[in-house]
């Protein structure tokens, strides 16, 4: 997993890609870094990436709990094909903002 | 070490079975040739064979696995693909049982095995080499191939992180645990003893289905426990709820050890 973030005046945007799953949890610490307390939404592009396993899909919920602990709105942008297979087999959308 | 297997500069990585043959135990080698016919050709079940069985099956045994060798390999067409491991324990890893998977119904059912070590497994994506293999063997339609590999991918996770590493998920669901769980993943991670645990995957195939054997070294779980369905905020627990989605059957055994994915082709 490859990702990179860019930061408006109100958000953070983290753009992932590549494959998101049970090798990348040490990852998760560099994404919840970028939580630093200045903007009021996250958004997770994911538009790039190719894949997510189940543990890819608890490291999103993991950034969801995270996010909102800090009063901060997770958006999740642009997902397809194989990663938008396993969101909806996780029914994730009823827990999780998703935009296209 | 055996000299077969030393590496010198003219030697090709790997190997042909048949080097080995004199070298690997009889009895191992019976109960492989027992079990999987070992030709890895689909022939006529009713027909008499015309030859009398090979004494070895055909494999390429390697001493370290990345994804270029594994692909090189497979292109000979073996049915075992090994690899053996760094260090001193080349030799124990010839005596390992590679059959742990449940046999077929018909032994001379087409299909392949690899065997890895777990620190090779980890982060080599193995499902998506193996699903490679399956589109280029003719069994599995690349149309149909999202499901199976994610199945798949699901299976060796578990077999991985929850088998051989010895990890719970559990941890992940307390306050900051995704950091101790990383954790944990890095200790086990330098672990020889973890790391040399092997990750066998089997596929076997018919005219009408697939069938992936996942083979772990690890401790085994209670497979009644695997939950069938979960919370949607769970952070963990998914992976067995995608397999049973997916796939026709899904059958544990082994006490946990082994998980055999079924689909229809």
């Amino acid at each position: 997993m490859d990702f990179k973030t860019t930061k408006t005046e109100s958000a953070i945007e983290v753009r992932i890609a590549g494959r998101m799953d049970f090798t990348d949890h040490d990852r998760l610490p560099d994404i919840l870094s970028q939580l630093d307390g200045t903007r009021n939404r996250l958004i997770l592009d994911m538009s790039r990436l190719d894949f997510i396993d189940s543990a890819g899909l608890g490291m999103l919920l993991i950034i969801q709990d995270e996010a909102e602990g800090q009063n901060v709105k997770l958006i999740v942008r642009g997902v397809a094909g194989d990663v938008k297979r396993s969101i909806e087999l996780a029914r994730l959308s009823e827990i999780i903002t998703f935009q296209d | 070490m055996d000299a077969a297997l030393s590496e010198s500069p003219a030697e090709p990585a790997f190997r042909a079975f048949s080097v080995l043959r004199d070298r690997v135990p009889v009895d191992m080698a019976a109960r492989v040739f027992a079990r999987f016919d070992g030709t890895g050709i689909e022939g006529d079940a009713a027909a008499e064979p015309v030859e009398p069985p090979r004494p070895a099956v055909d494999a390429q045994v390697m001493e370290r696995a990345d994804r270029e060798r594994l692909r090189a390999a497979f292109d000979r067409n073996p049915f075992l693909t090994v690899e053996l491991g760094e260090g001193a324990d080349d030799c124990a890893a010839l005596l390992d049982d590679w059959s742990g998977a449940s046999a077929a119904d018909d032994p001379r059912a087409p299909g392949f095995y690899l065997s890895l070590t777990t620190g090779t497994a980890y982060g080599l994506h193995c499902p998506v080499l193996v699903c490679d293999e399956l589109v280029r063997r003719g069994a599995l339609d690349p149309q149909r191939r999202s499901n199976i590999e994610l199945c798949l991918h699901e299976a060796v996770a578990n077999a991985i992180v929850h088998g051989n590493l010895g990890l719970s998920s559990a941890v992940k669901g307390e306050p900051g645990g995704y950091r101790r769980f990383s954790e944990m993943m890095r200790d086990r991670l330098g672990d020889p003893v973890a790391t040399r645990r092997r990750l066998d995957i089997f596929c076997r195939w018919s005219g009408r289905s697939i069938a992936i054997a996942v083979v772990d070294q690890g401790g085994g779980f209670d497979a009644g426990l695997a939950p069938a369905t979960t919370g949607n905020k769970a952070r963990s627990g998914r992976g067995f709820v995608f397999m049973r989605t997916l796939a026709a059957r899904v059958t544990v055994t082994d006490g946990g050890r082994c998980t055999v994915l079924q689909f229809d082709r």
